[in-house]
């Protein structure tokens, strides 16, 4: 049955109409019959998420809802908030026991209010099961071995990559991309000389300042916390990474320890920056915005370190369903019908890349290799590991990513000319503080 | 005489001209230039592709002008509430004297020492207890906690400077407190009644915290809120919109501030001098 | 005139003077004081986010004042509240005193030099991130091009750079407020004082001296006050520009506590980061209740 509806969807797609699988609406109904989740009479559902990071997502995202209430009746209003303002309504919603039935939350999120939550087992299994498993990253982010549940959903992630120009990477000697590390820091000394400077966020961006240093450390062999969540930030592997970062902050364009999110973006589309790491984002708006340069960008898999392991953290995204909540049968439903071949598969096709689902069966979509520059996000799952690795993720992990410690100690060593071993020390005491109070 | 008014007045006017309009300047540039200007171009202060892209983009493609109407409605309204609140409360403090007024001014200039950012949480609760969340008006009573306290003290210092012999003379005639505080006092006070509705309304107008965690439908967002939603996805900034946007926001209350900086001045000279 | 008796009791000035505070009361008790009060009691518990805790005592204060990065945001706090609060005092009261006197185009100038106070915070600190950016700040370029430097500035990528790039950014927004309070103090003083002053000989520094600042010092206070809280609980602008970066060197208590409390889900050390400030604020508030009850 699940197969059958998979491979209808994959021909469609690959026949390049997306919106066409709207022509599933028979199959959709039956698969709704086969669902272990029945709505409750009279239920309604309010669902809150981020807003899209490509208006696509949000346009077919909306659409499918609409079909999820053609079948079962059941009314659901979406709201939607700049990405970084779901995490404080979450917040709320915990702590006045009140808000919409469902949220997408970002991180560690739902581990910081567990038993707010409800048991999300059930469909967390149900479609691990249908559709081809989770990657290790989604179980980590959504299985709490504390209380051995499922306390959220898998959705997804917006995943990073390398993106560079290829003509520069070329002219500096490399016509492929390096595989490890030190052929990348070749790669960014070329660039330097010849006036392309690569560029990693060393300032309190959420997204691009965690994901390249983390990436490092872990590459490096370097980790937060030992799986008891004791402290191990403070090692050789770490004191490694850290060395490696100075010698790539020499060839950074300059300040990048005052970078937010958007300032990657923008120098690599000005032209300034030859390197960095990112979502897909700069090429999508290349895309439209920036023909002259468009064709010339390039993505790559992050390279890899001694620990010869590929390693990336990524913004994960999971849909949480509170105990308050009248309708958790009809929430569970409504995430199963969007997360199901049918809808996901349009969903995931029109975002181009944007949003890696934490499902492995959309990885078999026919976008990730309609282009070759999307594939490498098709891959980041596969790396990715969670944050506060090697501990565990919770109240901790999520705290010492919103205060930045990782990004900090690296800052510390880069660009506030801190000895590495004190870097680490301090990374490590505050680390410690955070650890012992949760 | 023209050269020195020049130099004293014309020349510093120019210094804070620079620098509280820079940021505006650069809100235009930003609303009228095409989107690859932006990130090159051989002068930044120019635009050498003028385009309305970006107005007629956040026009039609947001809900703008719903988000204008929901902020205009709540900082009019809360503006109301807050100075009329103030104002009664002033008047009561400053010439009621009635017992234990000390305390009360004490009290509610102690009424700022959380701030928002934390006390949204403890405050949240009361709203769902009172089942506001969600509904626009009652952004309206939560503004009148940070707009009443300062707006009372502002008029607390105007009403003292009113000369008593005014509503001595009124209560000679036979005159109720309650007449006073209407007849006599109110319409000496409207200078006063507009510096705190000035401060009112653009504290209102500002605000996104409590706009952000207490309304969640779409339609009751505010502009602040419903632009940061809508124009920044991810790590990319719809600059142009964004700036249009923050423009037409301030572009109304230029006009208002326009006519009642002036009415506000004249009506203040008159009134404290006799 | 004849008055019915309910009106007469109403007249008297005890009745009255509730009646009057009422609806203040009301608003201020019940949406203001009764959750402040929830977020001292939080403070001095053990809650996370959904989860109400015990009562654990001064603990949570004892943990924050041990922590460096809270010392290091308590001293930004201050060092960040002092400098703005002095910038805008001092270009404010200028301000006013150009804005007040005749000349023309004085209500355009008026209603313009407000904008910065009108414009959604939000939006206008994101142009601020623009100007200060590393790379496109428009700001870099025109010193450029004036020779006046050499490269741009990393307005926000160094710790002493971000520190005082957001001071500037708060006196820019805040200078209005200050300058038309100001113009207020200013246009309630009689000019007979200084037609006097004039008569005796007083230059104009004397009679700013001797009748503008006394006369002022009252608007001063208040102004003072208010905006100091303000500032102090400054929350949007910094959020916005650096997200208390690089390195936590702009770190404040309204950043640090929404990180910890929100975020983090530690409610109650958040919630002591919050309030401990208080104390600063409560002395302030004492300065300026006698200095208004002076009068």
């Amino acid at each position: 049955m699940h197969d059958l509806d998979r491979r209808r969807f994959l021909a469609l797609s690959a026949a390049g109409i997306g919106a066409a699988a709207t022509a599933g609406l028979p199959a959709v109904a039956s698969a709704a019959d086969a669902s272990p989740f029945k709505p409750e009479k009279g239920a309604t559902l309010q669902l809150l998420r981020w807003t899209g990071f490509v208006k696509n997502d949000d346009i077919i995202w909306a659409e499918n809802t609409k079909k999820f209430t053609a079948a079962t009746g059941v009314p659901v209003q979406i709201q939607s908030l700049s990405w970084p303002d779901v995490t404080p309504k979450a917040a709320l919603a915990a702590q006045v026991g009140s808000g919409p039935d469902i949220i997408m939350g970002w991180n560690d999120d739902p581990f910081v209010y567990p038993d707010k939550l409800v048991d999300m087992t059930d469909l967390a299994e149900y479609m691990g099961k249908n559709h081809g498993g989770y990657y290790d990253a989604a179980r980590s982010y959504c299985y709490d071995p504390d209380v051995k549940r499922w306390v959220s959903f898998p959705i997804g992630v917006t995943g990073n990559s390398l993106v560079y120009r290829k003509s520069w990477a070329k002219d500096a000697g490399f016509a492929e991309f390096p595989k490890d590390l030190d052929g990348m820091l070749k790669l960014a000394r070329g660039l330097k000389k010849a006036g392309h400077p690569c560029g990693f966020s060393l300032g309190h961006a959420v997204g691009d300042a965690n994901s390249w240093t983390h990436w490092v450390l872990w590459s490096f062999g370097g980790k937060q916390a030992n799986p008891d969540n004791s402290i191990a930030i403070n090692s050789p592997e770490t004191a490694n990474a850290l060395e490696y970062a100075k010698a790539l902050y020499e060839t950074m364009i300059e300040g990048v320890s005052g970078w937010l999110d958007p300032s990657n973006n923008q120098a690599f589309l000005a032209g300034q920056c030859g390197l960095t790491m990112n979502g897909i984002s700069i090429w999508y708006v290349a895309k439209d915005q920036f023909p002259a340069i468009y064709p010339d960008i390039a993505h790559a898999v992050p390279s890899y370190g001694p620990s010869k392991q590929r390693t990336t953290l990524n913004n994960f995204s999971s849909a949480f369903i509170f105990k308050y909540s009248k309708y958790p049968q009809a929430a569970k439903e409504y995430l199963r019908f969007m997360l199901d071949s049918a809808q996901a598969g349009e969903w995931v096709t029109g975002m181009r890349g944007y949003v890696t689902p934490a499902l492995k069966q959309y990885g078999d979509l026919p976008v990730w290799t309609s282009d070759p520059q999307i594939t490498p996000y098709r891959d980041v799952l596969l790396s990715a590991k969670f944050d506060g690795f090697n501990g565990r993720p919770g109240k901790p992990a999520a705290q010492a990513l919103d205060e930045f410690v990782v990004v900090d100690m690296f800052a510390d060593a880069c660009v506030n000319k801190m000895a590495v071993k004190d870097a680490m020390r301090k990374a490590e005491t505050r680390l410690s503080a955070i650890y012992k109070r949760a | 005489m023209a050269r020195r008014s020049a130099l004293r007045i014309y020349l510093p006017l120019a210094f804070y001209g620079v620098f509280l309009m820079l940021p505006f300047l650069w809100m235009i540039l930003t609303t009228f230039k095409a989107r690859e200007e932006l990130l090159n171009t051989p002068n930044p202060f120019w635009i050498f592709h003028p385009t309305f892209e970006h107005v007629v983009g956040l026009l039609t493609t947001t809900a703008y002008l719903q988000w204008f109407a929901n902020t205009l409605f709540v900082s009019v309204a809360s503006t109301i509430l807050s100075v009329f609140v103030s104002y009664i409360t002033a008047y009561a403090i400053i010439r009621l004297r009635f017992p234990g007024w000390q305390t009360v001014s004490t009290a509610i200039f102690l009424a700022y020492i959380v701030p928002p950012a934390i006390l949204f949480i403890p405050l949240a609760t009361i709203i769902i207890q009172l089942h506001w969340f969600d509904k626009l008006w009652a952004l309206v009573p939560i503004y009148a906690t940070f707009l009443v306290p300062f707006c009372t003290w502002l008029l607390i210092g105007f009403l003292k400077n009113i000369p008593r012999e005014l509503e001595e003379a009124a209560r000679v005639d036979g005159a109720s407190n309650l007449a006073i505080l209407w007849r006599i006092i109110f319409p000496i006070a409207v200078p006063g009644l507009i510096s705190a509705a000035i401060f009112s309304f653009t504290l209102s107008w500002n605000e996104y915290l409590y706009a952000l965690v207490y309304m969640s439908s779409s339609g009751n967002k505010t502009v602040a809120v419903g632009m940061t939603t809508e124009l920044i996805r991810g790590d990319v900034f719809q600059w142009g919109q964004l700036m249009a946007g923050a423009l037409i926001g301030v572009l109304p209350a230029v006009l208002v501030y326009f006519f009642f900086v002036e009415y506000y001045v004249a009506g203040m000279s008159g009134s404290v001098k006799e | 005139m004849q008055r019915s008796p309910l009106l007469a009791r109403l007249d008297s000035p005890r009745v009255l003077g509730y009646v009057l505070i009422a609806p203040a009361a009301i608003i201020l008790i019940g949406l203001l004081a009764y959750p402040l009060l929830l977020g001292v009691w939080l403070s001095l518990t053990s809650a996370t986010l959904g989860n109400p805790g015990t009562f654990v005592g001064l603990q949570n204060y004892a943990t924050i004042f041990a922590d460096p990065t809270f010392r290091g945001a308590a001293f930004y706090s201050g060092f960040y509240t002092f400098f703005a609060e002095a910038g805008k005092l001092v270009l404010g009261l200028a301000l006013a005193l150009i804005l007040n006197r005749p000349f023309r185009g004085q209500r355009a100038a008026r209603a313009l030099m407000l904008l910065p106070w009108v414009a959604p915070t939000v939006l206008s600190a994101l142009a601020w991130l623009w100007l200060l950016d590393p790379q496109f700040s428009a700001l870099s370029w025109l010193l450029i091009r004036l020779h006046l430097i050499k490269s741009n500035i990393d307005f926000l990528g160094h710790a002493w750079n971000a520190r005082w790039a957001l001071i500037v950014v708060n006196i820019w927004r805040g200078l209005p407020y200050f300058a038309i309070g100001y113009l207020a103090g200013l246009q309630s003083i009689s000019k007979d004082l200084y037609e006097a002053a004039a008569i005796d000989g007083a230059s104009g520094w004397q009679a700013f001296r001797r009748i503008t600042w006394p006369l002022l010092m009252p608007i001063t206070t208040i102004l003072v006050a208010f905006s100091s809280i303000f500032t102090l609980t400054d929350f949007q602008l910094i959020w916005t520009i650096t997200r208390g970066g690089p390195t936590d060197a702009t770190q404040v208590f309204t950043t640090l506590a929404y990180q910890r409390a929100i975020t983090g889900g530690q409610l109650g050390e958040g919630a002591a980061i919050a309030v401990s400030p208080i104390v600063l604020m409560v002395i302030l508030a004492f300065f300026v209740v006698r200095s208004v009850r002076e009068r």
